[in-house]
C-alpha cells in the first residue's frame, strides 16, 4: 500500500513537469523546428506523442482503430509512412488526401530510423482485460 | 471524510491516470514483479517476449507473446459455436461441450508470428516491429481438426479450408482476418482445434475458447477465437491470404519490390535459434558461464546448434538437451570459458533436413521469416 502511494506520488510529481515542458515549447513550423531536447527525445523514444500541431489530427483520425503506439513503435521514411497512411485510408480511416500527406510528413519527421527504439519491457494488461482505447 | 462529486471525479481521474502511467512505466512495472513483455502496441494487443525467456523447452504462459490484428473479441463461451460448412455432406454447428466430448490430443509445438524479426531487416519495413520475441513453445490440447472434418464428411473435390475467428476490425472497410490451409495439412493428426495452452483453458487474450494449432507452420494459420471453417475446392480469396502473408518465390535484393505474381503463401517456419542467457550490452565476469538458448524448425527436428565468438570465422558445437521434437523448442547449452574482451556471440542451428540459418536474412517486402544468425554483443571483464 505504501509503495503504491509512493508510486502515485511519483507519478503525480512527474505529470505536471511534463505538461510544463510541453507548454514551454514554442510553436514552430517544421522548417524552423528546433532540435529536440534530450528529455523530449527520451520521451519520444518511450512512446510519448509530442504536442505538435498534427497531434489532434492524429488522435481524431487514427486512434479510432488503434492506439498511438502502433505508429510510435515504427521507424520509417516519409515515403513508407505515406504508403502506410494511404493504406489506412483505403481501410477506412476518415482522411482527406491532404491529411494523409500532413500525417505522413509528421510521422516521417518524428518516427524515422534516426530515433532509437524503445525496448524496455513492460507489464501487459491483465489477461482478459479490455485493451486501452 | 466527505467528498463531493467533483472531488471524487478528480481523485478518480488522477488515480486512473496514475494507474495508466504506472502500467506504462518500465522501471516501476519491473518493481511490481511478475512477468513482463515488450509492448509494441496496446490496441491491437501486441507484446513480445523478452530474450531471457528463451532458455526452456516450454515457454511459461505469462511470458508468451501476444499477437492480434484487431480488438480482442468478447466471446460468450456458453453460446459459442463452431460452424463447419462448404463442400461437406453434413454441415456442423459445434458447441464447446461437443468438442470436449471428442478425443483430446496433446501436441507440443512452437507458435511463431511470421513477422518475428521484422525490425531486424535493413531497410526498415512497416508493420509491428517484432524483434525476436514473437514466438513461444507450448503443449496444446484439443481435438484433431481431422476428426471434426471427418464428422462433416468432406466431398471429393474438397482441397482447402478457409477459416475465420470472432475478432473483427473496427471498421467494415478494413479486411477481415481470414486464412486457410490445404486439406492435407488440415487432416494431419497433429493439426488441432486447441482448447488449452499449457494445460489451461485458452484465456481471452489467447484465443478463447478455441484456436487452431498448425504445428510447424507460421502463426497466421493458427486462427484464434475460431468460429467458422469453410471447406473449399480452392484457396481463400481474402486479403490476408491473397495479398498479405506472402513470401517471394525467388529472393530479391534488400528493399526491392516483388511483383504479386512472384509471391506465394507461406507454410513452414524456417530453422532458427536464439541465445536466451545473454543480453546485448551485458558485462560478464571472466570465467565459466553456461550459455543457453532454444532452436526449432518447422516440421523438422534440430540436428545441431553452433556458437561463434569471432564473428562467424569459427564455430563450436553446442550440446542439445532432451529428445528431438518435430515442432517444439530444442534447448542447447554451451560451457563458455570466457576470457576478458568484447565479443559478438553468434549462434546458428541446422535442422534434420540439412537447412542452416544464413548469415543474412532472405529479404522480402513484409519482413517475414527472419532467421539470420542470432547475435549478442557482450563484454567480459577480469
Amino acid at each position: 500500500m505504501i509503495s503504491t502511494l509512493l508510486l502515485v506520488a511519483l507519478v503525480w510529481g512527474a505529470e505536471p513537469q511534463a505538461a510544463v515542458a510541453q507548454a514551454d515549447k514554442p510553436a514552430a513550423t517544421p522548417a524552423e523546428k528546433p532540435a529536440l531536447s534530450p528529455a523530449d527525445r527520451a520521451a519520444l523514444v518511450e512512446g510519448k506523442i509530442p504536442d505538435d500541431p498534427e497531434r489532434s489530427l492524429f488522435q481524431a483520425r487514427c486512434l479510432i482503430c488503434h492506439t498511438g503506439d502502433y505508429v510510435t513503435q515504427q521507424r520509417l521514411t516519409e515515403g513508407q509512412w505515406q504508403k502506410s497512411v494511404e493504406k489506412m485510408k483505403r481501410w477506412g480511416a476518415p482522411l482527406t488526401d491532404d491529411e494523409v500527406k500532413v500525417l505522413a510528413a509528421w510521422f516521417g519527421r518524428t518516427w524515422n530510423a534516426d530515433l532509437p527504439e524503445r525496448r524496455s519491457p513492460r507489464r501487459p494488461a491483465p489477461a482478459g482485460s479490455t485493451p486501452a482505447r | 471524510m466527505t467528498m463531493d462529486r467533483r472531488q471524487f471525479l478528480k481523485t478518480s481521474a488522477v488515480g486512473l491516470s496514475a494507474a495508466a502511467w504506472w502500467l506504462q512505466a518500465p522501471t516501476l512495472a519491473r518493481a511490481e514483479g511478475g512477468a513482463e513483455l515488450i509492448q509494441l502496441s496496446e490496441r491491437p494487443l501486441n507484446y513480445e517476449s523478452v530474450r531471457a525467456t528463451f532458455t526452456t523447452r516450454l515457454t511459461p504462459l505469462d511470458r508468451f507473446y501476444l499477437r492480434n490484428h484487431f480488438d480482442v473479441p468478447e466471446v460468450d463461451v456458453k453460446a459459442w459455436r463452431l460452424a463447419v460448412h462448404g463442400l461437406v455432406e453434413k454441415p456442423l454447428s459445434l458447441s464447446l461441450a461437443d468438442l470436449h466430448r471428442m478425443p483430446q490430443v496433446k501436441v507440443e509445438a512452437v507458435l511463431q508470428c511470421a513477422g518475428n524479426g521484422r525490425s531486424l531487416f535493413t531497410p526498415r519495413i512497416p508493420g509491428v516491429q517484432w524483434r525476436f520475441g514473437a514466438m513461444g513453445s507450448a503443449e496444446w490440447t484439443g481435438v484433431r481438426l481431422g476428426d471434426v472434418l471427418a464428422l462433416a464428411r468432406p466431398k471429393g473435390e474438397a482441397a482447402h479450408l478457409e477459416y475465420r475467428g470472432a475478432d473483427k476490425p473496427a471498421m467494415s472497410t478494413t479486411p477481415a482476418f481470414i486464412r486457410g490451409i490445404p486439406m492435407a495439412k488440415a487432416m494431419h493428426p497433429d493439426t488441432l482445434i486447441a482448447l488449452q495452452q499449457g494445460g489451461k483453458p485458452l484465456t481471452r487474450n489467447r484465443g478463447q475458447p478455441a484456436r487452431l494449432v498448425v504445428p510447424g507452420w507460421v502463426g497466421d494459420d493458427w486462427m484464434r477465437y475460431l468460429t467458422d471453417i469453410e471447406v473449399r475446392a480452392d484457396e481463400p480469396k481474402a486479403f490476408f491470404y491473397q495479398t498479405a502473408y506472402r513470401f517471394p518465390v525467388k529472393p530479391g535484393a534488400p528493399g526491392e519490390a516483388i511483383p504479386a505474381d512472384q509471391m506465394g503463401p507461406m507454410t513452414k517456419v524456417n530453422v532458427k535459434s536464439i541465445l536466451g542467457s545473454l543480453s546485448d550490452g551485458q558485462v560478464l565476469a571472466a570465467g565459466n558461464h553456461e550459455l543457453r538458448g532454444v532452436a526449432f524448425s518447422g516440421e523438422a527436428g534440430i540436428a545441431g546448434v553452433e556458437l561463434s565468438f569471432d564473428g562467424g570465422a569459427t564455430w563450436a558445437a553446442a550440446q542439445l538437451e532432451g529428445p528431438s521434437t518435430p515442432y517444439g523448442f530444442r534447448v542447447f547449452r554451451y560451457p563458455w570459458k570466457a576470457e576478458p574482451g568484447r565479443y559478438r556471440v553468434a549462434c546458428r542451428a541446422t535442422d534434420t533436413d540439412g537447412a542452416t540459418q544464413p548469415e543474412v536474412p532472405v529479404w522480402n517486402p513484409s519482413g517475414y521469416l527472419y532467421n539470420a544468425w542470432d547475435r549478442v554483443d557482450v563484454e567480459v571483464r577480469s
